[in-house]
C-alpha cells in the first residue's frame, strides 16, 4: 500500500475529521433507536398484491380507516366531499361481459416509472429507490401537474389549513399528499397500516424481488394484474381477481 | 421607408385616467381574491380533487396562448419581410409581453404554495415539461424585450430581423410547450394527443390576432388618430384564416378521437352528452367563436364594417375562453378510463362537478387587467404607437 | 471598491452571530437538562447558526434515503422545546408566540415554514 501522503488526500482527511468533529459537537445526548443509517437501495421494491375475491367490503373500509387513524386524514372540516383528501378509496367494478362485481382499495399504485414523477416541475414528486413513491411537500409549490398526470387519481390537494398533524406524517394545507406505503413504518421493519388491519391474506405486502418474500412467492403461482398496464408503468400495487 | 413616426400617445385625458383606474381596481380585486384563497385554502374554491385545475388556469392559458399569437404581427415583418407589418411590430411586441405577463400572474397566483415560487426558480425537474415551461416563459420575455430594443434603437435595427427570427422561433417552441402540457398527459383520454400542440399554435396566431385587433383599433380611436383600410383588411383577412385553421384543428381532433375505442367515452361526452360542456362545445366554441366571426369577416355585407371586425374579435376571445374551458374542465370532468371493459359502479367514474367561484373569476379578470394596463402604461412612456396608419402612408411603406 | 468590501465583509461577519437570548424560553425538557446540569447540544451557537442546515440535510436523508435517525430530527426539537399549559396540561404549538422557535425567529427577524406542515407540539403519547 502505497502510504505516501499526497496534499490532496491530505486535505481529504482533514475535511472529513473536522465535518466529524462539527458535528459530533452538535450533540452529545442522542439516543439511539433501531433505525437504519444506510439509504434505502433499489435491491429493494416494495409492493403490494389485493386479492379481490378475498377481500370483503368491510375489510376495504377497515382498510380505509387505518389509513386515516396512522396518517391523520380526513377529519377536514371546511373541504367539500370532492375536496376532501382520499388516500385510498373503495371501488366497486363490473365486468361487462360476466356481470361479476369485484370491490377493491384503489390508492397510489407506486410505479416504477410514475408520470408524476415525471410532470413535477421542482422534483417535489418523486421516487425512493426502493421503489415508493412520496411528495417532497418542502418543495411542492402546489401546482396540481402531478394530479393531472396520476392516471390512477390516486393523489389529493390539501384545501385548508391543518393542525395536529401526525409526527410521522407533516401534511400542510397547498401541498399534494397521497398513499406513501405507510413509509415510516417499513423504514422501521413494519407493515403498512391497511395491510396490518385486513386479518385475513387479502391483501399481502412485501418485497417484490426478494424471491423468499410471500409476495414474490404468490404472484409466481397465481393470475395478477397492474390497472392500467398498457401504460407501462410496472405498478407496485398488483390485484388478483380482477 | 423608415419615415415611420413612432409617438408616444399623450395620455393626460380623462379616458386615460379613468382607464387606468378601473384596471387598476380589478388587479386591486384579484389580489385579494388571491390573499383570500390563500389564507383560507383552495376549499373556497370550485376546483377539487377531481378538477385540480379551474378557471384561473382557463384564463392563463388563453393569456399566454394569445401573448405568443400576438408576436405574428411582428415576425410577419421581420420574417417573413411584410413591410405592411413594420409600424405594427413595435405594438405586437408589447402586446405579446403583457398578455404573458398577465397570464403568468395568474398561473402563479393560483398555485397553493405562492410563497415558495423561489422553488420553482431554482428547483427544475428536465423531464417535466411544465418545468420547460416556465424556462421558455421567462425566456419569451427576455426574447421579446431585446426584440423591441433593437426595433427601437436605430443602431440597432440592422439585428432586428435575425432577432425577429429568434423570437418567432421561440414563440413556435412556447406554444408547442404550452400545448404538450396536456398532450403529454398519456392517462387522460382527453389529452393523450399529440395533435394538441399544433393545435394550440394555431390557437394562439386566432386569439392574438383578435387581441391584437382589438388593442390596435381602441387605441387608434381613443387617441384620434387615423387608421386605414389598408391595414385594417389585411388584419381582417388574416384573422378569417387562422380561425378557419382553428376549426380545421379542432374537427381533426375529434374525428382522430373518435376514431379510438379508447376515446370514445370522452368524445360522446364533449360532443353529444355532456350537458354544459356539449352546449358550451357546439353553441360557445364552434357557432359563437368560430362560424360566426367566419361570417362577419367574409359575409359582402359585414366585410368592410369595422365595428363588426371588432364584434368578430371580440366573439374570436369569448370563443377562446370557451374552447379552453370545454378542453380543461371538459376534460377532467370526465372520468380517466380506469378498467377498459369495466364499468365503474361506485367509487370513481362518475361526472366530477365544478361550481366556479367569485375569486377564481377575479383573479382571471385581474390577468387581463394587468395586461391592459402595462399596455396602456408603456404606450404612454415610450413610442409603441406610429402617429398615423393612414392608407397612403401604409402603401408607401408596402412598396418601400 | 474599499467601500463595498466594507459594507459586504460586515454583513458577513454579522450573519456569523445568531442571537443569544439567556432568558429565552427554552421549552419544558430542555429546561430540565439544563437544570440538571447535564448538556445535550455541546456547542448551542452553532446549533443556533446552523440548525437550519442541519434539518434541511436530515429532511433529504430521511425522505429520499429513509435514514430515520433522531439526530437533528425535527421531532426532537419540538419534544424538547415545547411548553406545556400548566392549567390544562396541553402542550403549545412552538411556533405560537411567546413560543421558543418563534420567538427567536421573530427577534431576528427570519420567518420559517417547518410548521405548516409538520407538527407543532409533542407526540400523542407524550401528552
Amino acid at each position: 500500500m502505497n502510504k505516501t501522503l499526497n496534499r490532496r488526500d491530505f486535505i481529504k482527511i482533514m475535511n472529513a475529521t473536522t465535518g466529524v468533529a462539527i458535528v459530533a459537537s452538535g450533540i452529545t445526548l442522542t439516543t439511539f433507536a433501531s433505525v437504519s443509517e444506510i439509504p434505502v437501495t433499489n435491491k429493494k421494491r416494495w409492493g403490494l398484491l389485493i386479492n379481490t375475491n378475498k377481500l370483503t367490503e368491510t375489510d376495504i373500509d377497515g382498510m380505509i380507516n387505518a389509513c386515516k387513524q396512522e396518517q391523520g386524514w380526513g377529519t377536514e372540516i371546511h373541504s367539500t366531499a370532492s375536496q376532501k383528501p382520499a388516500w385510498i378509496k373503495k371501488l366497486k367494478v363490473k365486468d361487462k361481459a360476466t356481470n361479476k362485481v369485484s370491490s377493491l382499495a384503489l390508492m397510489c399504485q407506486h410505479c416504477e416509472e410514475p408520470p408524476c414523477v415525471d410532470v413535477c416541475p421542482t422534483n417535489a414528486s418523486m421516487k425512493r429507490e426502493d421503489g415508493i413513491v412520496l411528495v417532497d411537500k418542502h418543495l411542492c409549490i402546489g401546482c396540481r401537474y402531478c394530479m393531472m398526470a396520476c392516471p390512477y387519481d390516486a393523489r389529493s390537494f390539501v384545501h385548508e389549513t391543518l393542525n395536529n398533524q401526525k409526527e410521522h406524517m407533516p401534511r400542510g394545507k397547498g401541498t399534494v399528499e397521497a398513499c406513501t406505503m405507510c413509509v415510516h413504518k417499513v423504514d422501521k421493519d413494519e407493515t403498512p397500516a391497511c395491510v396490518e388491519s385486513v386479518n385475513s391474506e387479502a391483501v399481502i405486502f412485501g418485497n417484490l424481488y426478494d424471491e423468499s418474500s410471500q409476495i414474490n412467492r404468490t404472484l409466481r403461482v397465481i393470475q395478477s394484474s397492474q390497472i392500467r398496464a398498457d401504460l407501462n408503468l410496472n405498478t407496485g400495487v398488483r390485484y388478483s381477481g380482477i | 421607408m423608415s419615415n415611420i413616426r413612432f409617438e408616444q400617445i399623450e395620455g393626460k385625458s380623462l379616458g386615460f385616467y379613468t382607464l387606468i383606474i378601473g384596471l387598476g381596481i380589478l388587479i386591486l380585486a384579484a389580489l385579494g381574491s388571491v390573499y383570500y384563497v390563500e389564507h383560507y385554502g383552495h376549499f373556497v374554491t370550485g376546483m377539487n380533487n377531481r378538477i385540480v385545475w379551474g378557471m384561473p388556469h382557463v384564463f392563463a392559458l388563453f393569456l399566454i396562448v394569445a401573448a405568443s399569437g400576438a408576436l405574428n404581427l411582428a415576425s410577419i415583418y421581420s420574417v417573413f419581410n411584410k413591410k405592411l407589418y413594420k409600424p405594427l411590430s413595435r405594438l405586437s411586441g408589447l402586446v405579446a409581453l403583457s398578455l404573458l405577463a398577465g397570464g403568468l400572474m395568474v398561473l402563479v397566483l393560483d398555485l397553493g404554495r405562492i410563497d415558495r415560487l423561489i422553488v420553482a426558480m431554482t428547483e427544475y425537474n428536465f423531464k417535466s415539461i411544465f418545468a420547460w415551461n416556465i424556462i421558455l416563459y421567462n425566456g419569451f420575455f427576455v426574447v421579446v424585450a431585446i426584440y423591441l430594443w433593437m426595433m427601437f434603437e436605430r443602431r440597432m435595427n440592422k439585428f432586428s430581423h435575425k432577432v425577429g427570427l429568434v423570437a418567432f422561433s421561440w414563440r413556435l417552441i412556447l406554444t408547442t410547450g404550452t400545448g404538450s402540457i396536456f398532450g403529454f398527459l398519456v392517462a387522460r383520454q382527453a389529452y393523450d394527443a399529440v395533435i394538441m400542440a399544433p393545435m394550440f399554435v394555431i390557437m394562439s396566431f386566432s386569439f392574438g390576432l383578435a387581441s391584437f385587433i382589438l388593442i390596435l383599433m381602441a387605441s387608434y380611436k381613443w387617441t384620434n388618430r387615423p387608421l386605414g383600410d389598408i391595414i385594417v383588411n389585411r388584419l381582417r383577412n388574416l384573422l378569417g384564416v387562422f380561425v378557419a385553421a382553428v376549426m380545421y384543428f379542432v374537427a381533426v381532433y375529434h374525428l382522430g378521437n373518435l376514431y379510438l375505442a379508447e376515446n370514445t367515452g370522452i368524445e360522446n361526452f364533449i360532443l353529444f352528452d355532456g350537458g354544459i360542456y356539449t352546449k358550451l362545445f357546439w353553441y360557445g366554441q364552434i357557432i359563437l367563436g368560430g362560424i360566426v366571426p367566419i361570417g362577419l369577416i367574409y359575409h359582402p355585407i359585414t366585410k368592410g364594417d369595422r365595428s363588426m371586425l371588432g364584434l368578430s374579435s371580440v366573439l374570436i376571445i369569448i370563443g377562446g375562453f370557451v374552447q379552453l374551458y370545454v378542453i380543461i374542465i371538459g376534460g377532467q370532468a370526465y372520468p380517466m378510463e380506469l378498467f377498459p371493459g369495466k364499468e365503474v359502479l361506485e367509487g370513481y367514474g362518475d361526472i366530477a362537478q365544478y361550481l366556479v367561484s367569485l375569486p377564481e373569476i377575479f383573479l382571471g379578470i385581474g390577468g387581463i387587467a394587468l395586461a391592459m394596463i402595462i399596455v396602456t402604461f408603456l404606450v404612454k412612456f415610450l413610442a409603441f404607437l406610429p402617429e398615423s396608419l393612414e392608407d397612403d402612408l401604409a402603401d408607401s411603406y408596402h412598396k418601400g | 471598491m474599499n467601500r463595498f468590501l466594507v459594507v459586504f465583509l460586515s454583513l458577513f461577519v454579522s450573519s456569523v452571530f445568531a442571537y443569544i437570548d439567556e432568558y429565552v424560553n427554552l421549552g419544558e425538557q430542555a429546561s430540565s437538562i439544563k437544570l440538571s446540569g447535564k448538556v445535550f447540544h455541546k456547542n448551542p451557537s452553532i446549533i443556533r447558526k446552523m440548525h437550519p442546515e442541519f434539518l434541511r440535510h436530515k429532511r433529504d436523508k430521511t425522505l429520499r434515503q429513509g435514514i430515520r435517525t433522531n439526530e437533528y430530527s425535527l421531532k426532537g426539537c419540538v419534544s424538547c422545546h415545547a411548553n406545556k399549559n400548566k392549567i390544562n396540561n396541553q402542550y403549545y404549538s412552538v411556533d405560537k408566540k411567546g413560543q421558543f422557535c418563534s420567538d427567536c425567529h421573530k427577534k431576528v427577524g427570519v420567518s420559517f415554514d417547518c410548521f405548516s406542515c409538520h407538527r407543532t407540539v409533542p407526540r400523542e403519547d407524550l401528552l
